[in-house]
């Protein structure tokens, strides 16, 4: 029971954090967005900013090299799925939200959205159970304790809170894996 | 939702989830922002209502996030469930205070909030130079609030105080007016 | 039988005053003080402040009594802890009515600091607060 990865987006359509774990290919590497880095916290937040496409800038790390997606571009195509998916599933079933989850050969991908069109995508195996719950655990108890300064309308980034934020969404993962 | 049942979900929220404080230090803080920002702007207190409201828009878009993880609530079905809700649920987990929700228009885009109590203005009497009883509205925060965190679920809403017990009105009443509802934004490239 | 009330800040500077005389009795709550008398009040007053900053530090209470006379009149005193002094001037003894009095003055006063836009030693204009100074007066005095 693995969890792969984690991203918020925001209601601009703007991925503001982004956290993997575990590559899909099963070898263990975690990298994070810079969103989460101590020296440069705020590297995402002020490049939204100041950049007037919505594109993600792509200053860190690309999680490997050789034809592999950067972790940007795979928020960027996370999101694409998501949002697609949720105005199909809203034409079809009525303005109640019903997305939930959907399910590949390698992964299971769940989906939480607030009423402030904030956007929770959890990305883990194919056996995990429904976790919109945790999703909304994690919006609850971190996101809104001190995850609150992601959003563009806050910019200049509390380096503390993205670490206290870090901090517990790891422990919290970690205990939903076990 | 109904008026009694937003009515029990405040009291029932305001009851086991929120951590409670002091009303006098939050009076007495909210005053000295008042008073402070009259001595910084020399009495242009028309800037003075521009920077609560400012400062209230702020505020309420951290607030609403606040307000929905504690509340667990999802969007309402129309701008009278937002102001029931508003009243009587946003109102009372964050001020203890329930407003009367009154004089809709046919249209049902516009309704008053009528305050009974107002905490931020406890013991406060406006200066008597002549123009602050005309030009201050003590607790523009309030309507600043109401923008911003009705802006973040999707309404753009235009909120100001029609009249206060602290100029000597009757009553202190909001009037809030649905401007338009904020579509959805989709992402670049794709219309 | 008349009162005359005076509230000094803590630079000395007046803050408040008011005229009373007594409602009690078949008194019609007008203070009689003669001509010359008015004039002298607030001197008879303020000379008494030198007095009351010596017993301050010899009281632990708020109410300080009587701590000054001059020919037939009496001054009783209130410190407050901001240092802020209620002084009445008075003709007869009125120990607990007036302690009565300033402990409703005082009151009303917090409740002038909790206003933003009163900062200490401010004169006090408010109407509010001289109509229930008023009535005060008339309650206890």
């Amino acid at each position: 029971m693995t969890i792969y990865s984690f991203y918020i987006f925001d209601r601009h359509c703007e991925c503001i954090y982004v956290k993997q774990w575990h590559q899909r290919d099963r070898t263990f590497r975690p990298t994070s967005s810079s969103a989460s880095t101590v020296d440069s916290p705020v590297a995402l937040a002020s490049d939204r900013h100041s950049s007037t496409s919505s594109k993600l800038q792509n200053e860190v790390h690309p999680s490997s090299r050789g034809g592999r997606l950067s972790v940007q571009d795979d928020a960027k195509l996370v999101f694409g799925v998501v949002f697609s998916l949720r105005n199909m599933v809203r034409k079809l079933s009525g303005p109640d939200d019903s997305f939930i989850s959907y399910r590949t050969g390698s992964y299971k991908l769940h989906y939480y959205e607030t009423a402030t069109n904030l956007k929770f995508v959890l990305l883990t195996d194919v056996k995990m159970n429904n976790l919109k719950v945790v999703l909304h655990q994690i919006y609850v108890n971190l996101y809104v304790e001190f995850g609150e300064f992601f959003s563009i309308e806050h910019p200049g980034g509390e380096g503390v809170a993205v670490e206290l934020f870090e901090m517990g969404l790891d422990s919290f993962i970690r205990t939903i894996q076990d | 939702m109904s008026a009694t049942k937003a009515a029990r979900v405040g009291e029932d929220v305001w009851k086991t989830r929120i951590d409670k404080v002091n009303a006098e230090l939050v009076t007495l803080t909210y005053g000295s922002i008042v008073a402070q920002l009259c001595r910084d702007f020399e009495g242009d207190y028309l800037e003075v209502n521009k920077q609560l409201e400012k400062m209230g828009y702020n505020i309420g878009l951290r607030l609403i996030e606040d307000f929905l993880a504690k509340t667990n609530m999802g969007k309402c079905a129309n701008f009278r469930e937002t102001a029931e809700t508003i009243a009587k649920v946003g109102f009372k987990v964050f001020l203890n205070i329930t407003p009367t929700v009154a004089n809709w228009t046919t249209d049902n885009k516009q309704f008053s909030l009528i305050f009974e109590e107002n905490p931020l203005a406890d013991f406060v009497e406006l200066p008597d130079d002549g123009r602050a009883q005309n030009e201050l509205w003590y607790s523009n925060m309030l309507c600043g609030v109401l923008r911003g965190t009705l802006e973040m679920v999707q309404m753009q809403v235009d909120a100001h105080f029609a009249s206060d017990i602290l100029r000597g009105n009757e009553v202190t009443e909001m009037r809030v007016t649905l401007v338009r509802i904020i579509d959805d934004e989709l992402p670049p490239g794709e219309d | 039988m008349s009162f005359y009330f005076a509230i000094v800040g803590t630079k000395d500077n007046p803050i408040y005053e008011a005229e009373f005389g007594t409602s009690k009795q078949g008194g019609d709550g007008v203070a009689r003080f003669r001509e010359e008398q008015r004039s002298m009040n607030q001197f008879i007053v303020h000379s008494s402040l030198d007095i009351v900053e010596e017993v301050q530090w010899a009281t632990p209470t708020m109410y300080m009594k009587c701590v000054d006379k001059f020919n037939n009149l009496q001054v009783s005193c209130f410190l407050t802890a901001g240092n802020i002094k209620f002084l009445l001037l008075h003709d007869q003894k009125a120990d607990d009515a007036i302690r009565q009095f300033f402990t409703d003055v005082y009151d009303l006063y917090t409740k002038t600091l909790m206003n933003p836009f009163y900062e200490v030693d401010m004169r006090i204009t408010s109407g509010v607060f001289d109509g229930k100074v008023k009535q005060a007066a008339k309650k206890y005095l």
